[in-house]
């Protein structure tokens, strides 16, 4: 059963020929025999997954019509609220905190019927591009346990390459979803901003945040969108427009279609494999009858510096909220109510956490406001106008997803720069909060997946899909990884 | 720019959080050559658009108005309270906003 698609095993629940509850079983199975290795998950959820999986066979039986995921073992990363369920956002600071309502994402994927069996691992409060980030746990790529599986949604990534299960959700905020996904060779979609629920997501940064799906192909992610898309008036930056069917036009191809390069995005960043693998990506897209062009964004070249500014001065604020009185850690036998929070914020942390939030504090204090969360404010708007006017020239623009293939883990852990500019190729996108694609496009030579990133214009997710599906069919690429076989 | 151990200690301060001294240095040295990267934003022009700008088209804020309290409220008070660290009744217990010398109690 784990070869099966998502799509297949739903169709497959849905006509009887197979059963949810030995799907779940499956996973279940599949994530004992190969999760020691991988160290994706941090919780398994067996007897409510099996519940529901039996109450989905149950339905269908008595003639109900089930949703389009029916019976899907799905994981959810650490930073999405399931009613009654442990959520620690991969950190010490909220341990032992439990859910009292389940995220709107969450609620589409469970009326959708799937069914989550899990949470899995993630850098704490999503900061990070390996999953080292992570106080609880250490998660290996699939495809070489000595190389990290990306992050900061890095068991989202492993546990849909290592076939434990067919679909996971993640979250992205300068490219969580997408860059692990191309580190560990499934696809990966960050929406638009607003085309997915904020509300039950622990907060990084509001105003970047996006979740989305991973899955081993681009169908079976376009299936889950289509299930977690969708107005939420609980999130008020919520878009009202109503998600339509990321399928129906999928198989449509791109003949004809414009795609744009953006001249400013250096291959002096990529290395050598990467720089190889994008150039046959090119031509791939060519093969599909994808017209290219080359466009200009220049304020892409700012956008690394600008991401981290932004993000993290709303990360300074959005965190003030865990100071040990509501939930979570408290410091013991503080005096006052400062040193509780001082105390509690203080052990609860992780370096790289304490480090953002020294970071955005600086950026919006007094005497710096203007010089570095202003201008970056202003480079973020005027980098949206770029885009926009880029998306006259072409219909979609495409850009490596990372500057290479996996690193090793412990390699950049003590260089927190080093591992920001892993992030060249993703955060224009979310600054902008345009919809793009991670989809694999081959191996380097050290036998590591590459990421080819798709990007569209606001709400044009489905187009974005399109092509990623055409690409797809015409690499034959197939997420295999020998270590976890 | 660079940032010195005085300036993190500052800032840490601002945002609640205690460092080390060993912290504090390899911070220092981290976010200086952090920032610095970051300054190369001054060679950037972002005109005058804002942040505000990004996300206009979807913006959808509903009107911030008061609801009643619903029959809904009680279970949910419930779970907030069971994730308290402590609580009293219907209330967080913290300690005093005023440092004591006699502890948390």
């Amino acid at each position: 059963m784990q070869a099966m698609t998502a799509e297949g095993l739903a169709a497959a629940i849905r006509s009887g020929e197979r059963n949810a509850v030995d799907a779940v079983e499956a996973a279940f199975a599949r994530i004992d025999e190969v999760d020691a290795s991988v160290g994706a998950f941090l919780e398994l959820w067996r007897d409510e997954a099996a519940e529901r999986a039996a109450d989905i066979d149950r339905r269908r039986d008595e003639g109900s019509p089930l949703g389009p995921l029916a019976g899907v073992p799905t994981a959810l990363k650490d930073n999405m609220s399931l009613a009654g369920h442990e959520l620690n956002c991969g950190s010490r600071i909220l341990a032992g905190y439990r859910a009292p309502y389940t995220a709107g994402a969450v609620e589409r994927l469970v009326a959708a019927d799937a069914v989550p069996v899990g949470r899995v691992n993630m850098d704490e409060f999503a900061m990070g591009s390996s999953c080292e980030n992570s106080a609880l746990a250490t998660t290996r790529n699939p495809w070489n346990p000595a190389m990290a599986p990306g992050g900061s949604s890095g068991g989202s990534a492993a546990a849909v390459a290592a076939a434990e299960v067919p679909l996971a959700l993640g979250s992205d905020t300068g490219g969580s979803i997408r860059q692990p996904a191309a580190f560990c060779g499934v696809v990966g979609v960050k929406p638009t901003y607003g085309r997915v629920s904020r509300y039950g997501l622990v907060a990084f940064a509001s105003s970047l945040d996006q979740i989305g799906p991973l899955a081993r192909n681009v169908r079976d992610a376009a299936l889950a969108l289509g299930a977690i898309a969708g107005p939420d008036p609980r999130d008020s930056t919520c878009s009202e427009e109503p998600a339509c069917g990321f399928l129906e036009r999928i198989e449509d191809g791109i003949e004809g279609l414009k795609v744009g390069t953006i001249r400013e995005v250096g291959t002096s960043a990529l290395e050598s494999d990467a720089a190889r693998g994008f150039e046959q990506a090119l031509e791939t897209l060519a093969r599909c009858g994808a017209e290219l062009v080359e466009v200009s964004v220049p304020l892409v070249e700012a956008a690394v510096a600008t991401y981290y500014v932004l993000a993290n001065s709303e990360a300074s604020a959005n965190l003030a909220r865990f100071d040990g009185s509501r939930y979570g850690h408290r410091a013991a036998g503080a005096r006052s109510l400062a040193e509780m929070y001082t105390g509690s914020r203080s052990e609860g942390f992780g370096p790289e956490v304490k480090r953002r939030i020294i970071l955005g504090t600086f950026a919006l204090s007094s005497g710096y406001y203007d010089a570095y969360y202003g201008r970056a404010a202003r480079i973020a708007g005027a980098l949206r106008q770029q885009f926009s006017d880029a998306f006259d020239k072409a219909e979609l623009l495409v850009t490596p997803t990372s500057p290479s293939g996996a690193f090793k883990l412990g390699e950049r852990v003590d260089d927190p720069l080093a591992m920001y500019l892993s992030d060249v190729f993703t955060t224009p996108t979310s600054l902008a909060g345009i919809p793009g694609v991670s989809v694999p496009c081959g191996l380097d030579s050290r036998g590591l997946p590459l990421g080819l990133q798709i990007l569209a214009r606001p709400f044009a997710d489905g187009t974005a899909l399109r092509a990623a599906r055409a690409f797809e069919r015409e690499t034959g690429f197939e997420c295999r990884p020998e270590a976890v076989s | 720019m660079s940032l010195g151990v005085e300036e993190v200690r500052r800032i840490a301060e601002l945002a609640r959080l205690r460092i080390s001294a060993r912290e504090e240095t390899t911070f220092a040295s981290q976010l200086s050559e952090i920032v610095d990267y970051i300054d190369q934003l001054r060679e950037f022009d972002g005109g005058t658009a804002s942040q505000d700008d990004i996300h206009a088209a979807s913006e959808t804020a509903d009107s911030d108005l008061p609801r009643p309290a619903s029959a809904t409220d009680g279970p949910l008070l419930d779970q907030f309270l069971d994730n308290a660290p402590a609580s009293l009744d219907r209330f967080l217990l913290v300690p005093q906003v005023k440092a004591t010398p006699g502890g948390e109690e």
